[in-house]
């Protein structure tokens, strides 16, 4: 069992190394040779998403059903002010609708934004460069996955956020000419 | 029915009866015998009386004739016995002939006549003696002397005659009764003789049949008796053996009696002890009853004191959600400033830098949060587990302090049991005791009964002995019987 002690020399040390990151000269080298990821989980399966294809990520927002010839699309919900469409990664990804609660949003573009609901949240993550992998190369075969990122022991697919808004613009148009037909 | 007694005894008393009579009549008969025999003889007395008179008269006479002829005293001496026992003779004739009247007459006529001639023979002799011959003999010839004793002759002579007709009545009498005697004597013998005879045939042969068939009767029931004499010596000896197994079983009981009596007794001092124990015990479950409720009311105070620490863990818990979720939203946020950071180019990456060392301390924070939730979680566990242990020992202990106090009560029962067990005990000693004591009185009277059916035995014994004698007898009666019949 944890003692007491424990606690207060961990909350010591989270004090020394915020502090001792605050002390370090700042360097960029380290952070240009590095992927951000983001390590979710969409209907049990392991899946990571860039930091720099999301603009934001924001959890427990109240997801209005909004009528729609597109299944993938949830609702809307608030979002930093606007109203955002919210698009379930899990259907996007083609598991269907993903089962319990969706709690957490993958906010994505700025000008016309969209976010992305999923199940679970495991972290931020930087890999390597040389962790990262093309998809062809460890030879999966999945929707909207690029690359596989190799993160500790486990391997991630990375999803593509840009490939996921373009085909749900897709859908939307497509959506759009037959609602003008 | 006439019983053998009764035949034998009517028997004897007609025998006796017709003995009696012919005594009677015997006895009448020689009664009459001797009667008519003493008056013979009292006839022959009176005859012989007859006779002396006239023999003494004679005597003074020829006493008289010989002195007035001689003068000579001397013979004087018939004269002078004559006239000397004359009277006292006739005085016993006349007392033998008192009842004869005849007699008694012809004596009052022969005294004067004896009166006289002895005055005329005492006159002669005086007149002798004077010397005056003549005038004696003129007296003597003037002849009344003579006629005096011719009178004297006739009165005796007409006495000897009637005394010799009686003699020859009673010698008639006298022969009468001897050959009536001798018939009745005789004739009586006889017919007692045959009367005897058939009496004696008769009863013989009427005995003859009963006894026979009795001593048949009791020939048979001598044989019954011998065989169940046989039956109750063997079952007099079957009883003998019974009683010496039931004398050691007894024995066996009475030594089972006093060990239980021990028994018991043990029994009792224990129960008593046992009770002392009990009454020890008690108090000390009334302690221990009184220490349990203390534990009671210290297991309440802890559950009580575990509750507001399972609310304490609780509200550290919320304290601690918020604290996860203020990581989380750290993290978020520094997620959010590392992707703001990275759309602000060059400038937005020493922000990012800090950003990720914000999302490094929330994932640290969040982490810890994680970590101290688990320890939270342990520690509500843990205090639900003791508050559950507490409760259940809370719970035990209330069952403990229920059992305690049922164990009070069993333990009060248990003393007045123990006490009713004393007593009981006490009971069962007393009562083996008496129990004991009968069983030696129940002994003693088998002993007493075995020993009398040994003496049964030896008894039976006896009887079929006695029984065998008297079938014996039995068949040796038999046998007389028949010889008898056959003889």
């Amino acid at each position: 069992m944890t003692t007491p002690s424990f606690i207060t020399a961990q909350a010591a040390e989270l004090r020394s190394v915020f502090d001792k990151a605050r002390a370090l000269p700042f360097t960029l080298s380290r952070e240009e040779q590095a992927e951000s990821l983001l390590a979710i989980r969409v209907s049990q399966d392991a899946y990571a998403v860039r930091v720099n294809e999301i603009s934001g990520l924001v959890t427990d927002r109240k997801i209005v059903p909004f009528p729609s010839p597109i299944p993938e699309l949830l609702g809307v919900a608030g979002i930093r002010g606007a109203l955002v469409p919210v698009y379930s990664l899990a259907a996007l990804l083609g598991y269907g609708a993903e089962a319990g609660q969706v709690r957490w949003l993958a906010l994505c573009g700025t000008e016309e934004p969209l976010a992305l609901a999923f199940g679970g949240f495991e972290g931020y993550t930087q890999i390597p460069l040389g962790q990262l992998y093309s998809a062809g190369q460890k030879d999966v075969s999945r929707m909207y996955v690029t690359h596989v990122a190799q993160v500790t022991n486990s391997v991630r697919a990375v999803v593509s956020i840009p490939l996921i808004r373009k085909a749900i613009q897709e859908h939307c148009r497509s959506g759009r000419v037959h609602k003008e037909r | 029915m006439w019983t053998f007694g009764r035949k034998i005894a009517a028997g004897f008393t007609l025998a006796f009866l017709l003995l009696l009579a012919i005594g009677a009549v015997a006895y009448r008969s020689i009664s009459l015998l001797t009667s008519t025999s003493k008056l013979v003889t009292h006839t022959h007395q009176v005859l012989e009386h007859i006779a002396e008179v006239l023999s003494l008269l004679k005597d003074a006479e020829t006493g008289q004739r010989g002195y007035v002829i001689t003068g000579d005293e001397a013979f004087l001496e018939p004269y002078q016995t004559g006239t000397t026992d004359i009277h006292s003779v006739v005085k016993e004739l006349r007392e033998l002939t008192a009842d004869n009247p005849n007699q008694q007459k012809r004596i009052d006529q022969l005294e004067p006549l004896i009166a006289a001639k002895l005055d005329e023979l005492k006159l002669t002799i005086d007149i002798r003696r004077k010397g005056n011959v003549d005038e004696v003999t003129k007296i003597v010839r003037g002849g009344e002397g003579k006629r005096t004793m011719d009178s004297i002759r006739v009165v005796l002579g007409q006495m000897d005659h009637e005394e010799r007709d009686l003699l020859k009545q009673r010698a008639d009498e006298v022969e009468s009764a001897a050959s009536g005697a001798k018939s009745t004597i005789i004739y009586g013998t006889m017919l007692c003789l045959l009367f005897v005879m058939v009496t004696g045939f008769l009863i013989t042969r009427s005995l003859s049949g009963q006894i026979g068939a009795a001593v048949r009767h009791v020939q048979s029931s001598s044989a019954e008796l011998q065989s169940a004499a046989n039956q109750q010596a063997s079952g007099a000896k079957e009883s003998s053996t019974a009683m010496t197994e039931i004398t050691t079983t007894i024995s066996e009981l009475l030594a089972t009696s006093r060990q239980i009596a021990e028994s018991a007794q043990r029994v009792a001092h224990v129960a008593e002890e046992t009770s002392a124990a009990a009454r020890v015990g008690d108090t000390t479950v009334q302690k221990s009853h009184d220490s349990v409720n203390g534990i009671k009311r210290q297991v309440d105070l802890i559950v009580t004191h575990m509750l507001d620490l399972g609310k304490k863990s609780q509200q550290i818990g919320g304290i601690l959600e918020i604290i996860n979720e203020l990581a989380e939203q750290t993290n978020i946020l520094a997620i959010n400033a590392t992707i703001e950071a990275s759309g602000a180019g060059d400038a937005g990456k020493r922000f990012a830098v800090v950003a990720d060392e914000i999302r490094k301390l929330a994932d640290r924070v969040g982490g810890s949060t994680k970590e101290i939730r688990t320890l939270i979680e342990e520690i509500r566990a843990a205090v639900n587990t003791t508050v559950m242990a507490t409760e259940g020992g809370s719970k035990a202990v209330d069952l403990g302090a229920r059992q305690f106090a049922e164990v009070t009560a069993a333990l009060k029962q248990i003393t007045e049991l123990l006490g009713t067990t004393t007593a009981a005990a006490r009971e069962i000693e007393l009562s083996t005791k008496q129990q004991s004591t009968a069983v030696e009185q129940v002994n003693i009277a088998v002993s007493n009964v075995a020993k009398a059916a040994k003496e049964t035995e030896v008894s039976s014994g006896q009887t079929l002995q006695t029984a065998g004698q008297l079938a014996g007898l039995s068949r040796e009666l038999i046998r007389l019987i028949q010889a008898t019949a056959n003889a």
